[in-house]
């Protein structure tokens, strides 16, 4: 789509015990140079030819809006089974509280816009990630960036009225984001221009993370 | 949740000035209130208190939603650089320095970005006066919030109407920078990173009379509007 899709988006699922970049390392970072990558990045998926992005058709708006379905659905179910399992306090509790109906809530648009084309839910699998507060950070952080970098890949392939709810949507996972990774002493907001993400790399990584079955 | 916000005046705005301002507001209509709304700030607050203008956004060129993004990320670098030098940063909490730095870094990325997708479109820089906004922490942050959210908003709006897909493929990665910069400062002051399921697009007309009442931009240095008390003589 741009540019930037070979770069994967960061994983904020580190292994807990992985380097992890402080919050005066990443603004040095910025600061230093951090932004020209994006920048670069930017510029470069301005200038790529138009036809690496799809000519919009109703039968596209399908087949990404099904692909984004997959994503609201993982997020939404992670966060109700994480609620369900009572292991939450504080800090994460609230953030799931308030995220868990936004997801339920992106779930219904889609599935509104997509009519009888929308898929089955997915079977889905959260192991421990739902009642280990460490985990669940993890993953919350790297479910959402997942989710931010699906939407900047694949939004602008939409007709216009899908690509406004794909808008309005994705301001919000972004804001997830940036709010989960804050609870976790991240730096909410790593890059002047965030990298997009191909469909296929954000589903084998759901996959390889053994939430979708 | 009731209202275009969550961030109610009473949580960054003290003095609750503003809460009188917007208490009068029944009746009025949103011109006559936004000239009325103090200047600086308390104008981007109060504007982003009204819900979004109604009506077909108009068709606007690239160029010229580039133009105004442009002036509009200017304005946001320009008044971040601003308090930084000021000394008023540097007088914040650690955690809050990091914060303002961070999006002061950003928002110039963003200029040098535009201004390369414009060339030689891009116009000069207008001047600046942030009516005192950028000298303490507690204008400083008000302004920051509400100008943050303003972005996400105009983004939104834009992003899905540019007519060339390579810009708003382009625009989806700033908008959820700037949605990421708006749910950092919200936390920071203590109200909801994520008010609502949706961020719900500003028309650019919209945006634009917001920022034309803070009176942040002007169209000329603030030394030419003194001419008749020249601060140097001789």
């Amino acid at each position: 789509m741009t540019s930037a899709t070979s770069q994967p988006p960061t994983d904020g699922a580190r292994a807990p015990d992985g380097p992890r970049r402080t919050r005066a390392e990443a603004l040095r970072a910025a600061v230093a140079g951090g932004a020209a990558l994006g920048a670069a990045a930017l510029a470069g998926a301005w200038t790529r030819p138009a036809a690496t992005i799809g000519r919009p058709t109703p039968t596209q708006d399908a087949r990404i809006l099904n692909f984004l379905l997959v994503v609201e659905e993982t997020q939404a179910g992670f966060y109700e089974a994480a609620l369900r399992s009572g292991a939450l306090r504080g800090d994460l509790l609230e953030f799931a509280r308030v995220v868990a109906p936004q997801e339920r809530d992106h779930v219904a648009l889609l599935r509104r816009r997509l009519g009888r084309r929308a898929a089955a839910p997915p079977r889905l699998d959260f192991g421990d990630a739902i009642t280990d507060a460490p985990r669940f950070r993890a993953a919350a952080i790297d479910l959402e960036e997942q989710a931010a970098a699906a939407y900047i890949g694949q939004g602008a392939s939409l007709t216009a009225a899908a690509m406004q709810d794909a808008a309005r949507i994705v301001a919000v996972e972004a804001r997830h984001a940036a709010w989960i990774r804050d609870l976790a002493g991240e730096d909410p907001a790593p890059r002047p221009a965030d990298p997009a993400s191909p469909a296929a790399d954000v589903l084998s990584h759901l996959r390889q993370k053994g939430f979708l079955r | 949740m009731s209202g275009p916000t969550d961030l109610t005046f009473a949580d960054i705005d003290r003095d609750e000035a503003l809460l009188e301002a917007v208490a009068a507001l029944h009746g009025e209509t949103r011109a006559a209130f936004l000239r009325k709304a103090a200047i600086g700030g308390g104008a981007l607050l109060a504007a982003l208190a009204m819900p979004p203008s109604a009506g077909a956004a108009a068709r606007l060129t690239d160029t010229a939603v580039l133009q105004f993004g442009l002036r509009f990320e200017r304005l946001q670098a320009t008044f971040y650089t601003e308090a930084d030098r000021l000394g008023t940063v540097g007088r914040m909490p650690a955690a809050k320095q990091q914060w303002a730095r961070t999006l002061g870094a950003h928002e110039r990325a963003h200029v040098r970005i535009i201004k390369q997708i414009l060339g030689d479109k891009a116009g000069p820089r207008p001047f600046f006066d942030f009516h005192g906004s950028t000298e303490s922490d507690g204008s400083f942050t008000r302004t920051a919030v509400a100008m943050e959210d303003l972005t996400v908003a105009l983004l939104t709006g834009v992003t899905p109407h540019m007519q060339d897909r390579r810009l708003s493929a382009a625009l989806f990665g700033l908008l959820t920078t700037e949605a990421r910069h708006a749910a950092w400062a919200r936390h920071l002051v203590g109200t909801t990173p994520a008010a609502r399921s949706f961020d719900d697009p500003r028309p650019v007309a919209d945006v634009q009379s917001i920022v034309d009442a803070t009176h942040f931009i002007r169209a000329s240095p603030r030394l030419r509007r003194r001419r008749s008390r020249p601060r140097f003589t001789g």
